[in-house]
């Protein structure tokens, strides 16, 4: 491995943060190219079988531990920093991720139940954070965090599939409605027209 | 409520208003009519049901009907993000176990790498040194006494028969001068003494208005 490669490494393995590119670049005073080339170097090098990766997310690169080895890893901890998310969480980290800034009124009126308890905790969790109010005040917004963007190794805030990719397909839609209707909740088709 | 396939005959509608109120801050009206609104149509809904009535022979409710055709348009709506949120769930690190490095760097090299003792020392000594007691003289002002005051007025007024404001109060600040003052108006309330002030801000002359007895009322 070469110089360039063995100080990213040692950066990378130092930094509690994300380092860009050009962050690297003006550490180790190199050209973004050789930095590159410097990164490659070390993908190469932490291939599946070591204990760490190279991984390109919330806007810069950093050295992680492996998946398979969180749970050796939590043993250096008191207890384990990051829990799984309840299906409400998700839903309502996935409401912000594509409409931030976002309050909670506008979440608790797409979700159709109060947010305000969900969006604490994804906060106290680090995963949101607030991001001010409308101009002429309103209720606080709030966005999704860098640690977000790492938990689901996003490479910056956009790094999500186009919201479009999930929506219903008329089929799927009239699925719904097929069993709305089934279950009461909106008429048969063809009822009620005159 | 459709995607877990939950019937409406058992779906409580208590539940429902639990779930939507789990947050600690007030709803914002618009939120909280509309909810209302859709729990109104659940429970039209659902007492159709209960009661057993063939909805063939019910006229169309207009307003419900538009209800029951916002529910429907919402469940559309909001599927994006409920398959976003599945997205999110198969990517989610915290399930697969990277783990990051969380300490900020600055708190990490603070930590002394070579050992100087003298230096090490010295900081220990500075944060072995007992801080200076805080001074509590601000809490131990002077505290006077009215009743106090007009045991010693009322002495003083057996003895001479008659005394000086001022005199009284020489050397003494302020509230002395205020406590005295009551305690002076005190004795003549009760008739035990009479003041006099000749001048407009002048001395005022307090004296005994009748021979030594018992004070009325037994003291102050």
């Amino acid at each position: 491995m070469n110089g360039l490669a063995r100080a990213v490494e040692a950066l990378l393995f130092l930094s509690p943060e994300p380092l860009p590119l050009d962050r690297l670049a003006d550490l180790t005073g190199e050209a973004p190219g050789f930095v590159e080339r410097a990164l490659g170097e070390l993908e190469e090098r932490h291939h599946a079988g070591t204990g760490l990766e190279l991984a390109e997310v919330a806007g810069g690169w950093r050295l992680r531990t492996r998946a398979d080895l969180g749970e050796i890893c939590d043993r250096l901890r008191a207890r384990p920093p990051e829990e799984r998310l309840s299906p409400a969480a998700l839903e309502t980290l996935a409401v912000v991720a594509y409409l931030e800034p976002i309050g909670r009124p506008e979440i608790s009126r797409l979700r159709g139940v109060s947010a305000d308890a969900t969006v604490a905790l994804l906060a106290e969790r680090g995963l949101l954070e607030e991001a001010g109010r409308a101009e002429g005040g309103g209720a606080m917004r709030y966005r999704t965090t860098r640690a977000f963007q790492e938990r689901f190794g996003l490479r910056g805030p956009g790094d999500l599939p186009p919201l479009e990719r999930f929506e219903l397909t008329g089929e799927e839609a009239a699925e719904i409605r097929r069993r709305l209707a089934e279950d009461g909740h909106l008429p048969a088709p063809g009822e009620g027209e005159a | 409520m459709l995607r877990e396939e939950v019937s409406l005959a058992e779906l409580a509608v208590a539940d429902v208003v639990t779930a939507a109120l789990d947050g600690e801050e007030p709803w914002d009206p618009p939120t909280a009519g509309e909810l209302i609104v859709l729990l109104a149509a659940l429970v039209d809904l659902k007492s159709r049901r209960l009661v057993g009535e063939d909805e063939d022979d019910l006229e169309p409710d207009a307003e419900a009907e538009e209800v029951r055709e916002r529910l429907a348009q919402r469940l559309i709506a909001y599927a994006p993000f409920a398959r976003a949120a599945a997205w999110l769930r198969d990517h989610d690190g915290a399930a697969g176990a990277v783990r990051y490095r969380r300490v900020p760097l600055d708190d990490a090299a603070a930590a002394p790498v070579r050992g100087e003792p003298a230096l090490l020392a010295a900081a220990m000594d500075r944060l072995l040194r007992e801080p200076p007691v805080p001074s509590l003289a601000h809490l131990n002002t002077g505290r006077v006494n009215v009743t106090e005051l007009i045991h010693r007025l009322r002495a003083a007024l057996r003895a001479g028969g008659a005394v000086s404001f001022e005199g009284q109060v020489a050397g003494g600040g302020p509230l002395r001068e205020g406590t005295t003052l009551l305690a002076a108006l005190e004795l003549a309330h009760r008739g035990e003494a009479v003041l006099d002030q000749p001048v407009p801000f002048g001395d005022i002359e307090i004296r005994r208005s009748r021979p030594a007895g018992p004070a009325p009322g037994g003291g102050a």
